[in-house]
């Protein structure tokens, strides 16, 4: 225990600290420009300076352990002086244009003069000019403001990792400039504004619209993006949503925000919401009345049910959407069409994996604590690139290795080039076999772990067929550093599963997280896809992961719900749309999706949604989709509305309503009044109303209250019960031995700008990254004769499109990369699909393309 | 890019260093000996080179004023006038560069064959003034010996 006297008084610290920290914890503040609470001390601006007895000089409070017996004093008018002299000294430099500055009302500058003086500067000499940089799309850079306190360098290094700021040139001539110059031309993170002290790099989203002061309210809800759930800060004027901000220390993201999140919140206030519902009439789709709507949509489904049954409705729900709204959703299919048919877009990813490892290891395998990840000695990165996927993922992986942690990445993830210990490359769309034979390597050097039978049982199988004879550069030192690592996390992508060959994949990555007792984490690129499936709107399972098929469960969701759930087996999303291709879908109800555009083979999927009979879209857009929908309802979106979303480590997180503009509607009460008009009964007064009710059936939300999930930290019980029921054969596993040689091949890219439908229409996302790019290998783009920049046709036996090249250093196979975010310029048009025997996901890969110069 | 002789002798540095991040000094000197002053292109070479970021390879190459951060001409004259040299007549030797070879401070001249640098002591007041002409010095500068020494330097 350390004592010391801050001020004459006593403060004892239960841990090393800082004087700074120590007088903080004692309620005593001490000024401060350089330090940053999330940044290491760095003792550059010398403002915390403090009288030490015993010290022949004044110390730096932020760079000063504390110790024991140390008596302090914050305040004297030697340290007044000294911090008075101090800022005389920044304002030679520093213009007094608060007035004009956006920054003023919470420039930490400001209010340190405000504080400590001084009124008049004695310096003469001329300030420093340096004209504001309008050069970057999003950020303005003001080089006179600039106090060189390094918090944005800092930030940029430390704790983002992207390194695209520095400090150049030096004294007097000191700025800070990204390596251009010019634009940033970084990750976009914008954590550098948040710590900011001075108005030396804004924001040009907002600039010159509002004054911190004018803000009405502040809400702290969390990011409509991705699986992560961070927590963030909306702040709002005049029913408009002014800015995103995060706070430090608060959320998963303890204040750290990427490109997506804060800036892509545009998109809620988008021209392009829908605003009254549509119902097509003589071909075209027409404004209507919410009692026409509702009424027409109630009577089809009703009469599709009487005349062909239930099972030939189907719908989708979405991971963009509450857990409320999919609970409200998959009892309606279930109670009220009469259907188990229901599924999601997370079928070609998230849902299909986490079913098959849970269903392997146990309910909530995959769903481990983020900040885990820190701690783990050896990072194992398969299928993609977390910190595009889930950026605020990815920087755990990022302060891993920096805390001396091994990260190896199998395939490509740019996000980590610099961060990476190793790169093991697999023979092109072979990453399962590499994986297989990795697994049977080490439980050849391990032995099984004789905890699962039936996975053991697999693992000896496969040892028996597989021979090990692939020869990958770097396997051997992959095997030893899982072999010799005391803590292993795996982070597992979607590209694996997007494979017909998806399932021995995970199959494998199952095995060495359990042979290696490692973490594992599935990326998940849309905000509510665990919610999603632990609210039962997958085709086999009711809400909390119960099964279907066992018939007690089944019984006593029938006795809440009041009604027979059906006994047909439900179909799955493919299923779904090919079902709807064949006509033994008649209705198909679609909430918050878009599976035209965000499903391989575009052309398909959209005739398939043609021989419906009858299709409902509800959405805050009108998609590709909703386009071809006979009637459309505007829903709302992200705060506009309260509601739960759990995130991919099964945290349940509150999602606050901040703006009382929309003119849609809720999604469960959408639903919930054409159930009534169907002649369900639903009756829900509000969101948490219906989480009541969750709390009641779902043992995974068991007791669960707003009260208590806004108090953060809820994440749903995991006792290791398979809840979801365990596997107890193997599906056999299926060869797919086929052969790669072409010239190149055309995979899906997820980038780290954006999400598709949301993004596409938030501008400042769309400045930064306005269209699609080629991504490939420098020696790919020497064979072509391309140079980065360069425009490039795209050509696949199912389309073409083009787009501009972009040399990844990290791609080092054959691959060219494209991503599906953009209207008409998708990756998904141009190829098509089959699906995994044994997930049910599409497997994408293996398509042949031509690259042509244009 | 650099090229394969460049990549070896870069990395022979970075064998040195306990990380990368140390051996960007001198991998810095190679670059702008390879491309004559550190461009953006020459800068990017070193980031890719050492896997260290672009931005703070420029960071620490601007903090240093022996690397050149334009294009410079085939000869570099370093020039002091500082005090000694100051008072022995440097500054008229300024002139006499400007005017023999259309060379300024911090320039180069049109025919790229020299730029001049105006440096502060180089440790030669007892023979004032004096120069460096790339690696080579020179003392006891008169207008007549700076003709006869750049004669050498074509």
């Amino acid at each position: 225990m350390i004592t010391l006297t801050i001020n004459e008084k006593e403060v004892s610290l239960d841990k090393p600290v800082s004087v700074l920290e120590a007088a903080r914890q004692a309620g005593i503040k001490i000024p401060t420009l350089c330090w940053h609470e999330a940044l290491k001390p760095y003792g550059g601006c010398r403002l915390c300076v403090v009288e030490v007895e015993r010290m022949p000089r004044l110390q730096t409070a932020c760079t000063l352990m504390a110790a024991d017996g140390m008596v302090v004093k914050t305040e004297s008018e030697t340290i007044s002086k000294v911090r008075r002299g101090i800022l005389e000294l920044l304002l030679i430099n520093h213009p007094l244009d608060c007035p004009y500055c956006d920054k003023a009302g919470e420039c930490e500058l400001q209010d340190l003069v405000n504080k400590y003086g001084p009124t008049v500067g004695r310096y003469k000499e001329e300030k420093r000019k340096v004209p504001e940089s309008h050069k970057d799309q999003i950020f303005a850079r003001n080089m006179e403001r600039c106090v060189v306190c390094t918090r944005c360098v800092r930030m940029c290094n430390d704790q983002q990792g992207a390194s695209a700021i520095s400090i150049m040139g030096r004294g007097d001539h000191s700025r800070m400039e990204p390596f251009s110059a010019a634009s940033f031309n970084c990750e976009y993170c914008g954590n550098c504004l948040t710590v900011c002290p001075v108005g030396a790099i804004l924001s040009r989203l907002y600039m010159h619209s509002f004054r911190p002061w004018q803000v009405d309210s502040e809400v702290e809800t969390i990011c409509s993006y991705c699986g992560v759930g961070c927590s963030l800060v909306v702040q709002v004027r005049d029913d408009s949503i002014k800015r995103v901000i995060p706070k430090i220390g608060l959320g998963v993201n303890k204040g750290l925000l990427c490109s997506r999140g804060r800036f892509g919140y545009e998109y809620i206030n988008s021209q392009d919401r829908l605003k009254t519902p549509l119902v097509r009439k003589n071909g075209v789709l027409e404004q209507s009345t919410w009692s026409e709507a509702l009424d027409l949509v109630a009577e089809r489904l009703s009469s599709i049910k009487k005349t062909e049954g239930g099972p030939a409705i189907a719908g989708i729900a979405s991971p963009r959407c509450s857990n409320e709204d999919n609970y409200v959703f998959q009892k309606f299919i279930r109670m009220a069409c009469g259907s188990n048919n229901i599924d999601s877009i997370s079928r070609t990813g998230y849902a299909a994996a986490q079913k098959y490892f849970e269903e392997l290891l146990g309910q909530g395998i995959t769903t481990n604590m983020i900040e885990g990840l820190k701690n783990s000695e050896v990072i194992f990165v398969v299928g993609g690139d977390p910190t595009a996927v889930n950026p605020i993922l990815g920087l755990s992986i990022r302060e891993a290795s920096r805390r001396g942690a091994k990260i190896i990445v199998l395939g490509n993830a740019k996000g980590l080039e610099r961060f990476k210990t190793l790169q093991v490359v697999p023979p092109v769309f072979k990453d399962a076999e590499v994986l297989e034979q990795l697994l049977v390597s080490i439980s050849n050097a391990r032995g099984v772990r004789g905890e699962k039978l039936d996975v053991d049982k697999g693992i000896r199988a496969l040892s028996d067929k597989n021979s090990g004879n692939m020869d990958i550069e770097g396997f051997e030192e992959l095997k030893q550093a899982l072999l010799n690592s005391p803590s292993t996390s795996i982070v597992f992508g979607m590209d694996l599963v997007q494979r017909t060959n998806g399932h021995r994949a995970i199959f494998a990555a199952a095995g060495l997280t359990y042979l290696l007792e490692a973490r594992l984490y599935l990326l998940s690129d849309r905000p509510n896809e665990q919610g999603l499936i632990d609210a039962g709107c997958v085709p086999e399972m009711l809400p909390g992961g119960r099964p279907l098929n066992i018939h007690d469960f089944k019984r006593k969701f029938e006795t809440e719900w009041g009604g027979p759930i059906p006994d047909e087996d439900g179909k799955t999303l493919f299923e779904i749309i090919e079902g709807a291709g064949k006509k033994s879908i008649k209705a198909l109800y679609i909430m918050g999706e878009n599976p035209v555009f965000n499903l391989p083979d575009g052309t398909y999927v959209k005739n398939a949604l043609q021989s419906l009979d009858f299709l409902v879209v509800q959405d805050i857009f009108l998609t590709e989709t909703a386009r071809m929908a006979d009637v459309v309802l505007p829903a709302r979106g992200w705060t506009e509305k309260t509601g739960t979303y759990t995130n991919l480590e099964r945290r349940i997180q509150l999602q606050k309503k901040a703006v009382n503009t929309a003119s849609g509607m809720e999604d469960w009460k959408i639903i919930s009044e054409i159930s009534v008009k169907m002649g369900y009964k639903m009756a829900y007064s509000d969101a948490e109303n219906i989480m009541d009710e969750i709390a009641m059936v779902s043992p995974l939300y068991r007791d669960l209250t707003y009260r208590e999930i806004g108090k953060g930290n809820c994440l749903w019980p995991y006792h290791g019960e398979p809840l979801r029921g365990e596997i107890h054969e193997l599906p056999a596993m299926v060869d797919t031995a086929n052969v790669y040689n072409a010239e190149f091949y055309l995979t899906l890219e997820k980038p780290l700008f954006h999400s598709g439908t949301l993004s596409r229409r938030s501008p400042a996302l769309m400045k930064i990254c306005p269209e699609p790019t080629l991504k490939m290998s420098w020696a790919a783009a020497q064979k072509l004769g391309l140079q980065d920049g360069d425009r490039a046709q795209v050509l696949t036996a199912a389309g073409s499109s083009e787009a501009p090249v972009t040399i990844d250093d990290s791609i080092k196979d054959n691959k060219v990369l494209l991503s599906n975010n953009f209207e008409g310029k998708g990756l998904f048009d141009l190829l098509t699909y089959k699906l995994d025997p044994v997930t049910r996901a599409p497997g994408i890969e293996g398509c042949e393309v031509r690259i042509i110069k244009t | 890019m650099f090229n394969e002789s460049v990549l070896k002798e870069i990395d022979e540095i970075k064998a040195k260093y306990p990380d990368r991040k140390s051996a960007l000094l001198p991998s810095l000197y190679v670059a702008q000996r390879e491309f004559g002053w550190l461009s953006h292109e020459a800068m990017e070479c070193v980031s890719k080179a050492l896997n260290v970021p672009e931005a703070m390879v420029r960071g620490t190459a601007t903090f240093y004023s022996m690397y050149k951060h334009r294009p410079v001409g085939r000869h570099v004259i370093q020039l002091c006038t500082n005090v000694s040299c100051m008072i022995l007549g440097a500054e008229k030797l300024v002139d006499f560069l400007g005017t023999r070879y259309g060379v300024q401070p911090n320039g180069t001249s049109r025919d790229s064959r020299f730029s001049l640098v105006i440096m502060e002591c180089i440790g030669a007041c007892g023979t004032a003034p004096a120069m460096l002409v790339d690696t080579d010095f020179f003392d006891n500068l008169s207008e007549k010996r700076i003709e006869e020494i750049l004669e050498k330097y074509k």
